[in-house]
């Protein structure tokens, strides 16, 4: 009972089908509060189908997912959201149309916060995040990375965020905004309590950040455990090396 | 009566396959083809070589549409243009509006009929209009051509590859810049046919387009977009519809039975008989 | 500072609008007055199509059934005015409350099929019931004040017009007016941040309809005459073109178009196709290249105005 409680995330025997492709099979997985999981595995894995079906973009075929002791599985993104489970998308998806500014505060109002609480949150984070001279700056003028970093911590004016299912962070981003990401990180985890979990490819990075973490192969968990002890099983260098 | 409305449908549903765009003008397009047909029919060939000036007004109107093509709709795919979803819902209705009034300023806002393609005949015990008999067969005719020209040539196995994968057939060398003009072309050539074999029967003026083009989008709708074979049937469905119902019930509501059918399919099916969900994320 | 300017150029116009009737002959009293109706009806469908970017294709439907339910409310059951237009308004907040939620899921381009499906349902209805409803040949809506002078008209609907403006001010300075920005952006992040689209989704739609319901039950009550001419494909093809030409996405933008274009288009009643011709060729123009209307042209032209001060006082800065 009592590891039970200290799980944030707790999938059960996830399965999700697209018709005849099984694309999550039978996953099961526990994060505990407070940890910053990476989660690998090679393209095509069903990485980000995973954190659609937590998200509840996409709806389980089969199995639950636990939030703490309430099931999610099922429930619109919103409100998964306004529980406190956000993330980012592979490709960034900031609002075009709208000032970097104005992306920040959409989380923030959607939460309940008034505009100026939003609007004070939101410069103090841009600030953080080194991004205060683009706040007026319609977000479709920003580079690739920085609508990533954007994107990012647009999350965090989430004041009750608990999990934050990034999805390929690092991907195609410039070493400097990919340090402040990573110190964000860093600050959110240990400052606030905030729980990670990370999808990358970036082995290098995924070490450095992640005491532990999770692989999955072709819709299944095939391993955990430190980085150094999946590096070594079998099992995920075959995944890696060996056909598909 | 189904078959020429799929024309029509065939038209805008092609057009949507290949360049994800609905051209709300397509009504207006089967007007120009009733204005040449008239023009050609009454002044240089006579009623005799109707067929003529049928084919005439299909491929004056084709270079037009791939013309309005590149003009218009090309910069959508060139990166020039920001909002790309209403942008051609806009333009192409513009466009509709443009040439509907244009054609008042320069025919007047006057009916002209066309001479007759031939007299009244008998289909078993149905009498049918000489009109409509031969704009049917015509009809029947430029299906099967199109049929013939999208299953059997290279050029429409390449517009079905843009139809289904609109990025990966570029892998293979097609221009599909090219290809969407072809498209277009063709689709509005489509509706000038329909225009051109109906012009006796509706007879030609400004908004003779309307009628045949709410049904074509009607069609659309119950069919579903994207899907060739589903116009066929809903065109048929709607024309038989309509028929019975003109015969049974009331010849004056003749309007509102394809629309039940609408509402019907639509209730059960909202993505049209054949229509393919769209993905959200 | 901005918006001191703002609000003095907005107190401006409606002081003007206020005194304008006694300057004008009753004609062109009528031309505004009707200008004000299409001002309301573009600016409600700017709030859903333009901000929310739910493409519709029904909104001068809803303003038809506006207008026939309170006709027929009246006419038909005996009930009195404000009945009427209650009924008008209820039932089309309810319609666009069902065709809403059929229109969750759609997206763009089958949202503007569908919503012209049912457009022209409700037309063709409405014209093939025509024992019930005076089909094409048009109802008799009762005139809403006894007598026949323009001016109550002419204030009635410049009310409406101001509170349309200021409903759609408040609503999208508001919170909700980030929700619907962010849907049209991006509908998937906008629920990842936690937006529930589907309750703002639904608002966008019912709120510019049962506007457009309450201002067409009010317009049927001032013409009179009521067809479903007023619910034609032409009819939204102008309320998209006033809102183009006069800025899409922009507060003063619709109605700024909107009453220019139709006092526009009664100077040029002679040329009554040759209008329509050069206007829906200015909106491809627009589209084409431009993208930004009347709205966008008079920023660029402000922000050159400033820069050439600018300039110039930096030039005579030099001299010195």
């Amino acid at each position: 009972m009592d590891g039970r409680e200290k799980q944030i995330l707790r999938l059960e025997n996830v399965v999700r089908d697209f018709g005849g492709l099984r694309a999550v099979n039978h996953v099961s997985l526990q994060v505990e509060e407070g940890e910053v999981r990476g989660l690998i595995g090679p393209n095509g894995s069903g990485k980000t189908t995973l954190i659609n079906l937590i998200t509840g973009i996409y709806k389980i075929t089969e199995g639950d997912i636990y939030f703490g002791a309430k099931r999610i599985s099922g429930l619109q993104p919103d409100v998964i959201a306004s529980l406190g489970i956000m993330r980012t998308f592979q490709v960034p998806r900031v609002f075009r149309d709208m000032t970097v500014l104005e992306n920040m505060m959409v989380p923030a109002l959607s939460q309940g916060q008034t505009k100026q609480e939003a609007k004070t949150r939101a410069e103090e984070l841009l600030e953080f995040a080194l991004l205060t001279r683009l706040k007026n700056e319609p977000a479709k003028s920003l580079s690739g990375g920085q609508s990533m970093l954007l994107q990012i911590v647009r999350v965090f004016m989430n004041k009750r965020l608990m999990l934050y299912v990034m999805d390929e962070p690092f991907a195609g981003v410039h070493e400097s905004i990919k340090g402040i990401i990573l110190k964000t990180i860093k600050a959110m985890n240990q400052e606030k309590g905030i729980t990670f979990l990370i999808v990358s490819h970036e082995m290098t990075t995924i070490s450095n950040l992640c005491p532990r973490v999770s692989v999955l192969y072709r819709g299944g968990i095939i391993s955990q455990g430190t980085m150094e002890e999946i590096a070594n099983d079998p099992l995920v260098i075959d995944a890696y090396l060996g056909g598909q | 009566m189904g078959v020429l409305y799929c024309l029509m449908s065939l038209g805008i549903n092609f057009i949507y396959g290949i360049m994800k765009v609905i051209n709300w003008a397509m009504g207006e397009y089967y007007m120009i083809g009733s204005y040449v047909l008239y023009l050609l029919v009454t002044f240089p060939l006579g009623v005799k070589y109707w067929y003529v000036a049928v084919l005439a007004a299909a491929i004056a109107v084709f270079f037009l549409g791939a013309f309005v093509q590149v003009l218009l709709i090309k910069p959508m795919f060139t990166g020039a243009i920001g909002e790309r979803g209403e942008y051609g819902t806009i333009v192409t209705i513009a466009t509709a509006i443009f040439i509907r009034n244009l054609a008042v300023v320069i025919g007047g806002p006057y009916i002209y009929t066309p001479p007759d393609y031939a007299g009244p005949t008998n289909i078993g015990p149905l009498p049918i209009s000489g009109n409509t008999l031969v704009a049917l067969m015509g009809a029947l005719i430029l299906l099967s051509l199109f049929y013939y020209l999208i299953k059997r040539t290279w050029v429409g196995r390449a517009l079905q590859g843009v139809a289904q994968n609109r990025i990966g057939i570029q892998t293979s060398g097609v221009n599909i810049l090219k290809f969407d003009m072809l498209a277009f072309g063709i689709g509005t050539a489509l509706a000038a046919a329909a225009g051109a074999l109906l012009a006796p029967v509706y007879l030609v003026y400004p908004t003779c387009g309307l009628v045949s083009s709410v049904r074509g989008f009607e069609i659309i709708v119950i069919a579903g977009l994207g899907s060739i074979w589903g116009v066929l049937v809903a065109s048929l469905a709607l024309g038989v519809v309509e028929s019975l119902g003109a015969v049974f019930i009331s010849p004056s509501f003749m309007d509102i039975y394809g629309f039940v059918l609408l509402v019907i399919v639509l209730s059960l099916k909202p993505y049209g008989l054949f229509g393919k969900e769209e993905r959200i994320a | 500072m901005q918006t001191f300017k703002k609000y003095a150029v907005l107190s401006l116009l409606l002081l003007i609008s206020l005194l304008l009737p006694h300057f004008i002959t009753d004609y062109w009293i009528y031309v505004l007055t009707v200008a004000f109706y299409y001002a309301i009806m573009a600016a409600g469908w700017n709030l859903l199509g333009g901000y929310t970017g739910q493409f519709s294709l029904c909104h001068s439907t809803f303003a038809l059934i506006g207008a026939y339910a309170s006709a027929l409310t009246i006419v038909k059951l005996g009930l009195p005015l404000w009945v009427g237009i209650l009924s008008g308004t209820l039932l089309t907040l309810v319609l666009s409350l069902g065709l809403g939620i059929v229109c969750l899921r759609v997206r763009g381009i089958y949202l503007a099929l569908i919503t012209w499906a049912f457009a022209e349902v409700i037309r063709t209805f409405i014209r093939v019931a025509y024992e019930f409803t005076g089909g094409d040949r048009g109802l008799n809506s009762p005139y809403l004040f006894r007598s026949v002078k323009p001016l109550p008209y002419y204030y009635l609907f410049l009310g409406l017009t101001v509170l349309a403006i200021i409903l759609i001010a408040v609503v999208m300075r508001s919170r909700i007016g980030f929700y619907l920005r962010a849907i049209r952006n991006d509908e998937v992040a906008a629920r990842a941040m936690g937006v529930n689209t589907v309750r703002w989704k639904i608002f966008a739609f019912m709120l510019p309809s049962g506007l457009a319901g309450v201002t067409g039950a009010f317009y049927g009550h001032y013409i009179g005459l009521i067809s479903p001419v007023l619910g034609e494909f032409n009819e939204m093809a102008m309320i998209i073109i006033f809102v183009v030409i006069g800025g899409m996405r922009t507060q003063a933008g619709p109605i700024l178009g909107a009453i220019s274009i139709r006092y526009l288009m009664e100077f040029l009643r002679e040329w009554a196709e040759i209008r329509i011709v050069i206007l829906s060729a200015i909106v491809i123009l627009i589209m084409r290249f431009f993208n930004g209307g009347l709205m966008e042209f008079l920023r660029r032209a402000g922000g050159w105005v400033r820069k050439k001060d600018a300039v110039s006082a930096y030039a005579s800065m030099g001299e010195k």
